[in-house]
């Protein structure tokens, strides 16, 4: 969160810049302020305007690589739970598991990334019962629910 | 007489001019009236069947009269009748005649029962006084049009309607179908028939509407679905007069041929997902084939010879094909077999007109054919076996399946099956010069023909190299520099699962044959010029042919009668790593050439499938995401249905393209950054350049 803050480029390390930057947004000059302001940043992130652009930056923070475009399987679990875990906990268990367990992809793009914030956002769970998959969302999350329908069956 | 009349006309014309025509034209109907009682009376006491006759002569006296009074009535005609607004004086008259006769109560009712009567005795086989009829009715009509509808034809059709409904449904019950059609064309016959002696014309149609009704359009689904002669049941049996007389009557109906063309749909549906599915026939892809070529030209003549040649027909009966054939998965590999095996041998002899009956039928399967990119994989297969082993019957027969195809699918489905032939026409010169410029070194030594493949054209396979005996390989390499020396920047690559060789062999007996081998069994037969004895461990190293083309080679050396070259111990029908093989100088063939199994195309075997399977589903990756961005380069903006659409649309000619897979690409590309989502609506594409 701090890292989105301080729009920081590059995971794990804080430019003096972004540092500056970061830490005159949230009116903090000292540890302690720091830390008082840190309950504020996290309802800030939580804003719905905010946590979009939240949600879309953590992806990127964690492409390390240069021209790297995805994620593996395991951290994008570890980032999903960690991101969308208290406001999507069920869902997020689910596709979790799903994507463990599936063979079509070992890596997570942008798109279907992106793609599963507003599935959780705009279809309704546990029946799925407005998810049509002839519409434009990626073919992973088609498979998702087709994989949770056979599990109810 | 005449001075009579004159006199009539002179008194006649004084009495209008001194302004009495009033009481004259009085006078005229109320001794029309009175007269007209009488002859009603003298017609009601007419017993039986003279009352026709009666009225028949009663009414052709009148018009005699009529036509007299009307001549001497003249000028009242022409000046007092139109300036008063009185009836005219014929009209008049018919206006009695119809009043005081034919609506007399005695007469009216009599008269119509009289006249259906009539109709139904003659229905039922009696022959009745048409003349009299047609007087009679002509009567009716010149009283005026609705006289003839309200006295007659109203009830004249009602009462037609009851009498063939219990006549159908009599018929229904005791006939079978094709009987019934018989019998109601007939009926309808006879009506067209009847009203042409004897009735206004223009009610045939109204006649024949309630014919059709009740026979046909009242009884339709019965009639079709008649258990042993309905419909089924006549193609089944190709009863073309029947089926012929079916589409006739039903044409007259509504939805009578809808009915026709749905029951032969389903039936065709079903018993083409039979033939299909049915495991014995896929044993045999020839018969397969030629199973549906013989169904459909069935289906072409019932439609030719007893269905007009209705287009909507023709459709359903195409329809139809498409549905069943591409049930089974295997359709396209099956009609390459075909095809395949006619070009070898089938067409033998055939002439040419013939030889493109049989492809033009071919080709109209070949249309039904959703996966067309499978067809090609195996045709292209088939037809490299088919050059390599010199085995087509007739290059112009493969040259114009070609041309029909390229017609069919556009120049890129043929263009590297074209590539085939320029290979074996270039290679044959090549030889020539090859020899023309070598020839004397080469000498008495074996001969080497060598088939030179552009690796595009031709369906990959797996280079795997054996080990060629010393001469041949010297001779290859002779070859192989020969032609690097005139083609600079070539590679060539030697495909020995792919070759023949011809032998002369000498057996223990000193009997003399020519082996037609594949390259494979050369190997192995001329390492035992230097060895009697060969175990299956030695074969394989000095050849290194692979293992499983290896026992195959040596199962078909040793293990199959006629053929045995080779002896195998132990003498079973496996090839065991184990055995150990010696020359069969026993060997016999009542012929000098004997020709040693090459491979001809097979059905594949499963794991072949697959693989052929996976190749083409590879394939079809890079066709769909050029339509996509053959698409969204034009468009610039889309959205997902429509380009899914649009995608199908384009690759139809080749396959059935999938949504799921659709989508799976256009994801890829979003990944390359060739596409974007839009960020407002999320169902929009956007191209990017």
């Amino acid at each position: 969160m701090l890292a989105w803050k301080m729009q920081a480029e590059k995971q794990g390390y804080f430019t003096i810049e972004e540092w500056r930057r970061g830490l005159k947004a949230l009116r903090a000059d000292t540890i302690i302020k720091l830390k008082k302001a840190l309950p504020e940043l996290e309802k800030e992130v939580r804003r719905p305007s905010n946590f979009l652009d939240f949600y879309s930056y953590a992806f990127r923070y964690c492409l390390t690589e240069e021209k790297q475009k995805s994620i593996d399987i395991e951290s994008i679990c570890q980032l999903l739970d960690l991101v969308l875990g208290s406001q999507f906990h069920s869902q997020v268990d689910l596709f979790v598991q799903y994507i463990r367990t599936q063979v079509d992809y070992k890596v997570i793009n942008m798109d279907q990334w992106m793609g599963f914030y507003r599935f959780c956002n705009e279809i309704s769970f546990p029946d799925f019962s407005n998810y049509d998959p002839e519409l434009a969302w990626p073919l992973i999350l088609d498979n998702f629910v087709e994989w949770m329908r056979a599990k109810r069956s | 007489m005449c001075q009579e009349l004159g006199r009539h006309i002179r008194n006649a014309y004084n009495m209008v001019l001194h302004k009495f025509g009033e009481k004259l034209y009085s006078g005229l109907v109320s001794t029309m009236t009175f007269h007209l009682q009488e002859i009603s009376i003298s017609i009601e006491a007419a017993q039986g069947g003279l009352f026709l006759e009666e009225l028949d002569r009663k009414w052709t006296d009148h018009n005699k009269a009529l036509q007299m009074i009307r001549d001497i009535l003249m000028y009242m005609d022409r000046t007092f009748i139109p300036n008063t607004h009185k009836t005219p004086v014929h009209e008049l008259g018919l206006n009695l005649w119809r009043d005081n006769i034919i609506h007399s109560g005695k007469i009216q009712t009599r008269l119509l029962t009289t006249l259906l009567e009539l109709i139904l005795r003659e229905r039922i086989g009696e022959v009745i006084n048409r003349g009299l009829m047609r007087n009679i009715i002509k009567m009716l009509m010149d009283l005026g049009p609705s006289v003839y509808q309200e006295d007659f034809e109203k009830p004249f059709l009602e009462v037609s309607a009851d009498f063939y409904r219990a006549e159908s449904q009599k018929f229904i019950d005791c006939c079978d179908c094709g009987d019934y059609l018989k019998k109601a064309e007939r009926r309808l016959n006879e009506e067209i028939e009847r009203v042409s002696h004897y009735l206004d014309p223009k009610s045939e149609i109204k006649i024949t509407n309630v014919v059709e009704k009740e026979m046909i359009e009242n009884h339709m689904l019965r009639l079709v679905h008649m258990e042993n002669s309905g419909l089924v049941n006549m193609l089944l049996d190709d009863k073309y007069e029947d089926l012929g007389r079916m589409y006739n009557l039903f044409r007259r109906v509504p939805n009578g041929l809808s009915t026709i063309r749905d029951v032969m749909t389903s039936h065709l549906r079903n018993t083409g997902k039979l033939l299909v599915t049915d495991p014995e026939r896929l044993t045999d892809p020839v018969e397969f084939v030629q199973c549906l070529l013989n169904e459909r030209d069935k289906y072409d003549k019932i439609i030719n010879l007893a269905f007009n040649n209705d287009k909507s027909f023709q459709n359903a009966l195409n329809s139809s094909f498409e549905f069943f054939i591409n049930l089974n998965p295997r359709s396209p590999e099956f009609i390459s077999l075909f095809v395949d095996d006619k070009l070898r041998k089938g067409l033998k002899g055939v002439s040419e007109e013939d030889v493109e009956l049989v492809l033009d039928k071919v080709m109209t399967l070949f249309r039904y054919l959703q996966e067309k990119d499978v067809f090609e994989k195996y045709y292209k297969q088939h037809l490299a076996k088919r050059l390599l082993s010199g085995k087509t019957v007739s290059d112009d027969a493969e040259r114009s399946l070609i041309v029909k195809l390229k017609t069919e699918c556009g120049y890129q489905f043929t263009s590297k099956l074209e590539g085939m032939f320029t290979d074996m026409k270039t290679s044959q010169d090549t030889m020539q010069e090859f020899y023309a410029a070598h020839g004397a070194e080469l000498g008495d030594g074996a001969t080497l023909t060598v088939q030179v493949l552009t690796t595009g054209s031709w369906p990959t396979q797996p280079s795997v190299s054996c080990d060629l005996p010393a001469e041949m390989s010297a001779l290859c390499e002779k070859f192989r520099s020969y032609y690097l020396g005139t083609h600079t920047g070539r590679r060539l690559t030697w495909q020995t699962n792919m070759g023949t060789a011809d032998l002369k062999a000498t057996f223990g007996k000193g009997q003399r044959h020519e082996l037609n081998v594949s390259t494979y069994q050369m190997c192995v037969l001329v390492l035992f010029n230097n060895a009697d004895r060969l175990s299956y461990k030695e074969i394989e190293q000095t050849t290194e042919i692979p293992s499983s083309d290896l026992k195959r080679c040596l199962q078909s050396l040793a293990c199959v009668k006629g053929k045995n070259v080779l002896r195998k111990e132990p003498m079973s029908k496996d090839i065991g790593e184990e055995d150990a093989f010696f020359v069969n100088d026993k060997f016999t063939s009542k012929f000098y050439k004997v020709k040693i199994g090459t491979v001809v195309a097979q059905k594949e075997s499963e794991p072949e499938k697959q693989e052929t399977r996976q190749r083409v589903e590879e394939d079809r990756k890079p066709q769909i995401e050029a339509a996509i961005v053959r698409i969204m380069k034009s468009r610039r903006v889309l959205d997902h249905n429509n380009i899914i659409t649009e995608v199908t649309k384009q690759l139809q000619s080749r396959f059935l393209a999938n949504p799921g897979e659709i989508k799976k690409r256009m994801e890829s590309l979003i990944e390359r950054d060739f596409l974007e989502r839009d960020t407002a609506d999320r169902r929009l594409y956007r191209y990017l350049a």
